[in-house]
């Protein structure tokens, strides 16, 4: 049976998390006719396991920094154009500095970080207590950005599937994309679970799956699953006022060779603090990054060091209760930034890879992706983000 | 007696209704319903809900193909401190 034009669309994308609803959301937004398919459902990739941060500050000084603060631009006015709640709120953010190394190496990121437009400072222990009461005294200072926030990004993901739906997007869920389907070096179309479909964009925003469908095609595309596992406390008053993170968080994820003078489980599990409380009550608290594979199962040791390691930046912690932990995958890539742009196969767009900045930029991915197709250019340089970056 | 006002999630006050809607948005699973409602998110992790949810998918959805929704660790409400006494 010919199925060509069976679904009558402009772009296919694959993949239902934040950024395959982002990039739908925003083509559709501009007139494309889009057709988005998820093998599950919304947020149950890396999605729907993340907690809410929305940080600029662990961003790369940098074109990467530079994209995180237009995605914030973006989300100040999200919620009032997706006209569903996504509970985005900007109220700062800290990371703690435990000792000289660290403020060294923190001292450096901030200069960095200012030069890219971001308001940040370190401030002293005192200033750390005045602006979030019931942090260990045995920090030495912190720094501070008023420009970091938070998001749910579970609603993110289904508000933006619901904009997307809004502009005509055909949203097929349960449906897996197997293959893409070639012509000597073009892409036109996908083989899905439920019969092939053409269009002449495809675009990749599978996540941790995304290397897997261009491995089939030639096409080098080195993500990797990062396993992070994080806490759930029950609902309690409020008491975090803004997210905060270690610098060790910092060092787990851009440089783990910074970690080899810390304990051996926090090196070994890559442990860096990230917490912060939802507008429910429950403080989310985390998290690892390991390299097991696609198994997102949470281990015994990992949750227990984990704990372990957050009560020393909060030891009122301790007389709280956890009601589940989560395991999840990010999408890491060597150098830390995602892959976006146009691959050797003519048609076949890469948006993966963001490791754990894909809730941040979310809506900048998706303005992005849209501006390259549809004018094919977009407000910065993105060649530092070309998907064939690294087999050059 | 049925109304659409009723919980259904009475940990996160979550209704008949809500769970319609998420139903009617594309949710064909317990987590399905559990992302697009918060039913299952709160202290009994979906333990009570989790059966009714699975009976309303039930009537859009062969019930072979519903699966249950995700049990992650711990099985009960469990206190930090614990987790520190053991090494």
């Amino acid at each position: 049976m010919n199925n060509k034009n069976i679904n009558d669309t402009d772009v296919i994308v694959i993949g239902g998390g934040v950024i395959g609803t982002s990039i739908a959301y925003n083509l559709s937004k501009r007139g494309k006719k889009v057709t988005l398919f998820e093998k599950y459902d919304h947020a149950r990739g890396a999605s729907g396991s993340s907690d809410q941060l929305v940080l600029m500050q662990s961003k790369k000084p940098g074109v990467h920094l530079a994209l995180a603060l237009e995605s914030l631009k973006m989300y100040k006015t999200l919620e009032e154009e997706l006209g569903e709640p996504i509970h985005f709120r900007q109220k700062g953010g800290m990371i703690l500095i435990e000792n000289e190394k660290e403020m060294e190496i923190m001292k450096g990121f901030v200069e960095k970080q200012k030069k890219t437009g971001l308001d940040v400072d370190i401030i002293s222990l005192d200033e750390v207590n005045r602006l979030q009461p019931g942090i260990s005294q045995d920090i030495i200072g912190a720094t501070y950005s008023p420009m970091d926030g938070e998001v749910d990004p579970i609603a993110l993901n289904i508000a933006l599937a619901k904009g997307a739906k809004a502009n005509g997007t055909k949203i097929v869920l349960g449906t897996e994309v197997k293959e893409i389907i070639t012509e000597g070096k073009k892409a036109i179309g996908v083989e899905t679970s439920k019969g092939k479909f053409y269009a002449s964009t495809i675009i990749n925003a599978a996540g941790v799956w995304a290397p897997l469908l261009c491995e089939k095609l030639g096409i080098e595309a080195p993500i990797k699953p990062r396993r992070g596992q994080i806490c759930i406390t029950d609902e309690v008053d409020y008491f975090i006022d803004m997210p905060i993170l270690s610098a060790k968080y910092m060092m787990a994820k851009h440089n783990p060779d910074l970690l080899k003078d810390a304990p051996e489980m926090i090196a070994k599990l890559g442990i860096g603090l990230a917490l912060s409380q939802s507008p429910k009550g429950n403080i989310m608290f985390g998290a690892t990054r390991e390299f097991v594979g696609y198994d997102k199962n949470v281990t015994y040791e990992g949750i227990g060091e984990v704990i372990r390691n957050a009560v020393t930046y909060f030891p009122q912690l301790k007389d709280m209760s956890i009601i589940r932990t989560m395991g999840g995958l990010r999408p890491f890539t060597p150098d830390g930034l995602p892959l976006i742009g146009w691959t050797e196969i003519e048609g076949f767009f890469m948006a993966a890879g963001h490791e754990g900045d894909g809730i941040a930029l979310a809506p900048v991915t998706g303005k992005v992706v849209a501006d390259i197709i549809m004018d094919g250019k977009t407000f910065v340089d993105m060649s530092g983000f070309a998907p064939n970056r690294f087999s050059k | 007696m049925c109304n659409d006002k009723v919980f259904v999630c009475r940990c996160q006050e979550v209704t008949v209704e809500d769970v319609k809607e998420a139903i009617k948005d594309g949710a064909t699973t317990v987590a399905g319903v559990k992302i697009r409602t918060h039913a299952g998110m709160g202290l009994c992790q979906g333990r009570s809900c989790g059966k009714i949810i699975a009976r309303m998918l039930s009537e859009v959805e062969s019930p072979e193909k519903i699966t249950p929704g995700s049990s992650r660790p711990p099985a009960r409400v469990a206190k930090i401190s614990e987790f520190l006494e053991v090494k």
